[in-house]
């Protein structure tokens, strides 16, 4: 995950501070850690149910989302995580002996899992989200290792992370652990059915939603006070995912079951990141996993939902206003003047979840840079939507997203030029 | 019943058309079609993928590009300057053609396409990036994958591209001034 820039310099002192701090202890406890290099090439030969039931768990946790780069074999590793203070990489977990982790054992996967620590002994930075993972019952966590020990091995060595100093000091997250490192995180909704505690440990622990959901503290910590009330990195908002998030935008449990299992719901279809959560993971899921993720998502007994709360004078102005204007030429053509969409090929603008977010990037930014075509379980896909980064000025293009906002969001229509110039690609 | 109209006003081919006033909605496809009876562009997909109705959109900085006339309501081209299908060969005063240009001619020369009804789309992508390397040339070597990466959007099902892009690789490399030695 990417870590704020802003809290840079707060987090510079935090840091040295604490490496000061537990600087002894740190390098006493390295020595206790007792890490381990070279060893036996581990051969496990798992049940074939156990097999299956890690390869689930696997996409549950959606390990290959980031341990595969881009173009590259699933689980071999490689892809970079750019951060305020460098950059991390994702690394090779397929079992070669040397450049995999062919020689971890079930009980050095487990600890990278549930303490952030590799078999050398060497602190993991949660980019490796143990801050969630922490809380997988041991069971499962043998489970995914069986499934990863009888991958392919692939020879590919991960690059190494390049973070700068103090940052680069791995001991220094031995602190943050003892500071952000919890054993469970907090309940998002009301709820005590089975489906509802099966829908907290799927979200929390082996979804890791909070990861990009949870705001991020000073320290990249989440903050687990604000748990899944959707948090910006850069250009793109992770949304608020609280039942009252949700029931704001209109999400129903069986909306929530069509996008999390098919990627296209009434309410939107998942693009960006979250396309590659529904492809890797969620699409996975059994019905009654898909089911619990939505329990746990609205609690027990859900919000009611709204229609967006369209003002009628605001909506009149923006009608006959340039955004309109700028609408019909460039979006109407697929869209429809009503924005309606066309079925299974267009998405409906009118009630799109996006456009109900309040904070509006995840639009500006899918109008400037366009969204890529998208293909979707059960043959649905979605075609490529341009992008329009010079046929609309900054201006034009905030009028543009002030008319969808104010007409088929109920949001207000505050975004300045000066927005649309802050989101453009550099 | 009535539509509420937008007017329109622009240039296509060097000929100034309008005001005139068209439906709120209309693609400028229809326009072009229905209205102003230039049938060149194609409809193909009709939602932005084949790339058989592009126009060429002349901007005021000279350069020029390819927009799709499908998904384009007519709003968008008013003041604007466009080129369609229409406007590529060299005709005399009465309308009659005198020459077909380089890429029209290279596209018959080598038997570009069959039933032709891409191949408007295909003159349009060519003649931008024939343009735009006249301002920028690249070197000969990175000419095939120009040529690919120019055309690569629109769609052609009878023939399999190979003759569109050689035909538009040709013109590209006897054509001086296009392509520079790295």
């Amino acid at each position: 995950m990417i870590l704020q820039r802003r809290g840079r310099a707060v987090l510079v002192i935090a840091a040295v501070t604490l490496v000061a701090i537990i600087g002894a202890t740190a390098f006493a406890l390295q020595n206790l850690l007792a890490g381990k290099i070279g060893g036996p090439v581990q051969i496990v030969n798992a049940p074939a149910d156990a097999v299956a039931r890690g390869k689930y768990l696997a996409a549950a946790a959606d390990c290959a989302a980031c341990h595969t780069a881009p173009g590259g074999a699933p689980f071999a590793g490689g892809l970079p995580m750019r951060s305020g203070f460098g950059t991390i990489y994702a690394t090779n977990i397929t079992p070669d002996p040397d450049e995999g982790i062919g020689r971890w054992s079930a009980e050095d996967f487990w600890r990278a899992l549930h303490d952030g620590v590799r078999r050398d002994g060497q602190q993991l930075y949660p980019a490796m989200p143990y801050t969630s993972y922490r809380g997988m019952a041991r069971a499962d966590a043998d489970a995914i290792y069986a499934y990863v020990m009888q991958l392919r091995p692939i020879k590919v060595a991960s690059p190494k992370t390049e973070l700068e100093f103090p940052f680069d000091v791995r001991l220094g997250m031995i602190g943050w652990n003892l500071l952000f490192l919890h054993d469970s995180l907090p309940a998002v909704s009301k709820g005590r059915s089975q489906a509802w505690q099966r829908g907290r440990y799927l979200v929390n622990v082996l979804g890791h939603c909070g990861e990009c959901h949870t705001p991020r503290g000073m320290a990249g910590e989440m903050e687990l006070s604000r748990s899944l009330t959707g948090f910006a990195l850069g250009r793109v908002v992770a949304p608020d995912i609280t039942p009252a998030g949700l029931a704001a935008r209109g999400w129903t449990a069986s909306g929530l079951r069509a996008f999390l299992g098919r990627g296209v719901a009434r309410q939107a279809s998942a693009f960006g990141d979250m396309h590659l959560v529904v492809a890797l993971s969620t699409r996975n899921l059994t019905v009654e996993d898909l089911d619990a993720v939505a329990t746990y998502l609205l609690g027990d007994d859900p919000l009611p939902t709204r229609p967006p709360a369209i003002d009628p004078a605001q909506a009149r102005a923006a009608a006959s206003g340039a955004g309109r204007l700028s609408y019909v030429a460039l979006c109407a053509g697929c869209h429809g003047l009503e924005g309606d969409g066309v079925p299974n090929t267009v998405v409906a603008l009118r009630n799109n979840s996006t456009l109900r977010l309040a904070d509006p990037r995840n639009l500006i930014v899918a109008m400037l840079d366009g969204v890529g075509s998208e293909n979707f379980p059960h043959r649905q896909n979605t075609e490529v939507m341009p992008a329009f980064p010079d046929k609309l000025s900054d201006h034009e293009a905030a009028e543009l997203t002030n008319y969808l906002r104010v007409t088929f969001g109920g949001q207000k229509g505050d975004v300045t030029a000066a927005d649309v110039r802050a989101l453009r690609r550099k | 019943m009535s539509l509420p109209t937008q007017p329109l006003s622009v240039t296509i081919n060097g000929r100034r058309y309008g005001p005139i006033d068209v439906p709120e909605g209309m693609m400028m496809l229809d326009v072009l079609h229905e209205m102003l009876d230039l049938t060149g562009p194609r409809l193909g997909c009709g939602i932005g993928i084949c790339h058989a109705c592009v126009v060429i959109w002349d901007r005021e900085d000279h350069t020029s590009e390819e927009v799709r006339t499908c998904i384009t309501g007519a709003g968008f081209f008013d003041g604007k300057r466009i080129r369609t299908i229409e406007g590529i060969a060299r005709r005399d005063d009465k309308g009659e053609i005198l020459a077909l240009s380089p890429v029209q001619q290279a596209f018959l020369d080598q038997f570009s396409f069959q039933c032709g009804y891409c191949t408007p789309g295909f003159v349009m992508a060519a003649t931008v990036l024939i343009e735009r390397l006249a301002r920028a040339p690249v070197p000969r070597a990175e000419v095939e994958a120009t040529v690919a990466a120019a055309l690569e959007a629109h769609i052609c099902r009878c023939t399999g591209y190979v003759r569109y892009y050689r035909a538009v690789r040709e013109v590209i490399l006897s054509t001086p001034g296009l392509t520079r030695e790295v």
